[in-house]
């Protein structure tokens, strides 16, 4: 009677351990690359017959003065916004006495000084072309070389921005990659695009314009400018953006550089799992701050996600209660680099946006998306990325070949430890850590992200 | 042997699990007691010791100054810049930007030019306000009209509305309610308040002011009046401040009536799991399915239509300050609402909130909110419904007496069935699916809701009547 539990009892455990071990095997194993049209046209119907222009021409982002002239007019109105509630930061969202600084600010200072912030927008090159149907935008800074020194060896560099960020948010991260320093033996020439739909990119109109659509588009931009291979760096939407033209096209890209490395394979989502149960196996104690159980992690994906929530599923709605809408805009964009540099400035009544940024560095990205009529396009990023038909594409599953180096900021949102990037970045060479800095380090902290960066180059050993 | 001390260890353990399961599950589901509750916090500004109650009630009259028309309509009138839609694209991805091209030049052009047209409306119901707990709540006071007075039994009803709604929600129901028709032996002294923070009714100055603090105000606002026992009806928070009312204040609810009957509770959600494998069997016909499930195709229909929800529980004041610097903004925003919250509507027909509703009467709503630049409060109801504090109180878990009446429009959001809702309401007199109607029952067919709502009445049998 016995023989037969135990056999029972063995015989079920060993079928567990195969089926674990045979799930445990697909989980690891790479996906398909999936099917992409390189060359899929985007554009507006009127241009879908027309050969692509392939031009590079040079880009004039000035500004219309009757632009300028009605935005005064606006900022002018009385502002209505609700008195904060009582004892209240930044906890139910922007602090209507923080935005009426802000307004005021914008309206009798910066504004006033509007041509020299225009020509500060222009102390790089600007040029647009025509990648499959769409004007994209983009900076062209090419490095320089010290006289009388041995010149550094040149690396293309693709650097690229997230939402509600621009390409604004490089202009002093890159004169450090452009200029020679001691801190490493490259130079980089710099192309940092306005991504497709943001700042003075035009945007598609077409539905099915998501991440990895983009990605091809970005790397077609690259070959265009004569960049066979190149490395790549970026966080937000610039790091999955990255992250998939690095999955997608292994033979165009020397290295994958991220301040927001993710993985959304399977096996990765199992890991984060143990990992809130058990941190010591995965996460170094050193490091053990950085990582929040799965529980903090779920709190602050309701409490900072609302807006990816309305953008992903009404980008139409709230685009247009923010086109034509200055303040709105302000607000809404301007949160993000209050609570995303630091969660802790929510407690703030001035949301603490002051600490890391000047005012004129926060509106010269707001002035980008007011400018450019871009915040709908924008957020269509989301709409189109964040649904079944992009997901089943299962670029996740793809393994980067390249180089890679992650580095972690403390105060962004939230951390993948290694462990779980490991199946998605086999050839993770740099995994670094920051006690300072948020979300946005090329814009806060640069010359760490700078550091940090070549740091990467130098053990990718290229 | 030790093989039978590893079986019984294992059965041990297994039981030992179970038992713990148990214990968890039944601690999990059982009924609360009602919880302690002030009800007179006061929510005005300032410290409440230099509070000088004013309990007089005061006329109350729309009356705005052309200039604010003049300026909204210069306001309106300037170049938008609006993005269009992706191609292909109707309301698929929020309010489309042709349909609003088209109401923004409606209502800068033929709604304001006839706004005084509009302010009588407005003004065609008698309206007050009075101070509760430190807040002037604005209200509608209709009473029973002499006629029906003279040959009806006469209750005072509490009409709750909710969002993006108002009180305009209630212009055609109102009447039916007041006056002498032939359907019913009743009719009613209506009293239908802008919610704190809405409308014309003050908003809280100070954080915690949640569905259970507007419920007690809203009591309090009619014992003021004189009412001391009264029915509640209401739609979207309306019907969650309502369900609020009935189990704190039992005593002076007669009869509770929902047309979004939800219900939250842990046993209510595990009953809704399993009743989706068994749905004939927990509703009255098998056509009333599909207000309910399949649960996993409602809770993907909710996920895309929550994202306002979502944004407003977290960060009211930074949609707040969107929607309040724009009125094209606050259209984009309120009137997708009443796009999708029609059968039309979410069939992509351009002519939806036409149809459905009139284009005057979306737009007197819209003017609501723009007057009175309640948008941010509005939204900031969310936050305070989603906070620890308020879900500690676990409302939907603790029981009520109060007879209970449950109407249920087919393209609403899902209800729950009726073997869910007696568990927090084991009085459910009457419950009804209709077939056609959406979320804003009273201004879409305020003539089936108020038979729905006499019916309702009438199965208590306050005057004797027979169950019919």
């Amino acid at each position: 009677m016995a023989n037969i539990w135990v056999r029972f009892l063995v015989g079920g455990l060993a079928l567990l351990a195969a089926i674990g071990y045979k799930n445990y095997l697909d989980l690891h194993a790479p996906g398909k690359r999936p099917d992409l049209d390189n060359k899929a046209f985007w554009g507006p119907k009127s241009r879908e017959s027309v050969k692509e222009a392939t031009v590079i021409l040079p880009f004039d982002i000035s500004v219309k003065p009757e632009i300028i002239e009605d935005l005064k007019n606006q900022l002018s109105r009385p502002l209505k916004a609700q008195e904060p509630l009582e004892g209240v930061g930044f906890e139910y969202g922007f602090n209507s006495k923080e935005l009426a600084k802000v307004v005021k600010y914008w309206r009798d200072t910066y504004l006033a000084n509007w041509d020299k912030r225009e020509q500060y927008l222009k102390k790089f090159d600007h040029f647009r072309t025509e990648i499959q149907g769409l004007q994209i935008h983009f900076i062209h800074a090419k490095p320089t070389q010290v006289k009388g020194q041995a010149p550094k060896k040149v690396l293309p560099l693709l650097l690229m921005h997230g939402w509600p960020g621009t390409v604004r948010e490089f202009y002093d991260f890159i004169p450090l990659l452009t200029t020679p320093s001691d801190k490493s033996d490259y130079v980089f020439e710099v192309i940092a695009p306005s991504l497709p739909g943001y700042g003075w990119s035009q945007g598609s109109s077409k539905t099915g314009f998501g991440v990895a659509q983009v990605a091809v588009v970005m790397r077609n931009l690259m070959l265009r400018l004569g960049f066979e291979k190149f490395l790549v760096q970026g966080g937000d939407w610039g790091s999955l953006i990255g992250s998939n033209l690095a999955s997608l096209f292994p033979e165009n890209v020397l290295g994958y550089h991220s301040n927001m490395c993710t993985n959304n394979s399977p096996l990765a989502s199992i890991k984060l799992v143990l990992a809130s149960v058990f941190p010591s196996w995965f996460v170094d104690s050193q490091y053990s701050d950085f990582y929040k159980g799965l529980g903090d992690l779920f709190g602050t994906i309701l409490e900072e996600m609302g807006y990816a929530h309305i953008q992903a599923s009404k980008p139409d709605t709230i685009g247009n209660a923010l086109i034509d809408n200055p303040v709105g805009l302000a607000s809404y964009i301007l949160e993000k680099f209050s609570t995303w540099t630091n969660t802790e400035y929510r407690k703030l009544p001035d949301g603490g946006l002051t600490k890391r940024f000047t005012y004129d560095q926060l509106l010269d990205n707001v002035m980008i998306y007011y400018v450019t009529n871009s915040i709908t396009t924008s957020m269509r990023l989301y709409s189109e990325s964040m649904i079944t038909k992009q997901m089943s594409l299962n670029v996740d599953s793809l393994p980067i070949q390249a180089k890679a180096g992650c580095t972690h900021f403390i105060n962004e949102i939230t951390h993948v430890p290694e462990a779980a990037l490991t199946n998605k970045f086999p050839n993770l060479v740099h995994n670094t850590h920051h006690r300072d800095g948020g979300h946005f380090p090329a814009f806060e902290l640069p010359q760490q992200l700078y550091e940090d960066f070549v740091a990467f180059v130098k053990k990718a050993d290229l | 042997m030790k093989c039978l001390i590893v079986f019984g260890l294992i059965v041990a353990a297994f039981a030992a699990l179970g038992g713990y399961g148990y214990l968890v599950f039944t601690d999990l589901v059982k009924p609360l007691p009602k919880p302690e509750f002030n009800d007179n916090t006061y929510w005005g500004p300032g410290e409440e010791k230099d509070y000088k109650p004013d309990t007089k009630i005061y006329e109350f009259k729309l009356d705005v100054p052309q200039a604010e028309i003049d300026d909204l309509r210069q306001q309106l009138n300037r170049t938008l810049k609006l993005t269009e839609p992706l191609d292909g694209i109707a309301f698929e991805y929020g309010f489309n930007t042709y349909a609003l091209e088209q109401f923004v030049e409606y209502w800068r052009e033929k709604y304001l030019t006839k706004w005084d047209e509009r302010q009588e409306l407005f003004n065609s119901l008698k309206q007050y306000t009075t101070e509760i707990q430190g807040l002037n709540i604005h209200y509608i006071h209709e009473k029973a009209s002499e006629e029906a007075a003279a040959r009806k039994h006469v209750y005072p009803v509490l009409l709750l509305h909710g969002w993006p709604g108002s009180v305009r929600e209630f212009y055609d129901f109102i009447p039916m309610l007041t006056k002498d028709q032939n359907i019913s032996d009743y009719a009613f002294d209506v009293v239908a308040p802008s919610l704190v923070g809405y409308g014309w009714s003050d908003p809280a100055t100070r954080p915690g002011f949640n569905a259970a603090e507007m419920a007690t105000v809203m009591r309090n606002l009619m014992l003021r009046l004189g009412h001391k026992q009264f029915f509640v009806q209401g739609g979207d928070w309306g019907s969650i401040i309502g369900s609020n009312l009935a189990t704190l204040y039992p005593e002076n609810v007669i009869g509770y009536h929902s047309n979004m009957c939800v219900l939250n509770s842990p046993l209510a959600i595990l009953k809704g799991i399993y009743a989706s494998f068994y749905p004939e069997k927990y509703l009255p016909s098998r056509f009333f399915v599909d207000h309910h499930f399949p649960v996993w195709e409602k809770y993907l229909e909710l996920l895309k239509e929550s994202g306002y929800f979502h944004i407003q529980a977290t960060k009211p004041d930074t949609i707040g300050a969107a929607l309040t610097s724009s009125p094209v903004g606050l259209a984009s925003y309120i009137l997708e609402k009443f796009q999708t919250c029609t059968n039309p509507g979410l069939q992509q027909d351009f002519g939806a909130i036409v149809t459905v509703f009139g284009l005057e009467t979306v737009l007197d709503n819209l003017m609501v909110y723009y007057l009175t630049n309640s948008a941010t409060t509005a939204a900031r109801f969310y936050l305070e419904n989603v906070s620890k504090t308020y879900r500690d109180l676990q409302l939907d878990r603790v029981q009520t007496p109060v007879p209970m009446g449950c109407a249920r429009f087919r393209f609403d959001l899902p209800s729950v069935t009726d073997w869910q809702l007696r568990d927090k309401f084991p009085n459910l007199k009457h419950s009804m699916y209709f077939q056609q109607g959406s979320h804003f029952a009273a201004l879409e067919m305020p003539a089936m809701l108020y038979n729905d709502f006499t019916i309702f009445v009438r199965k208590l049998g306050l005057h004797g009547e027979e169950n019919i």
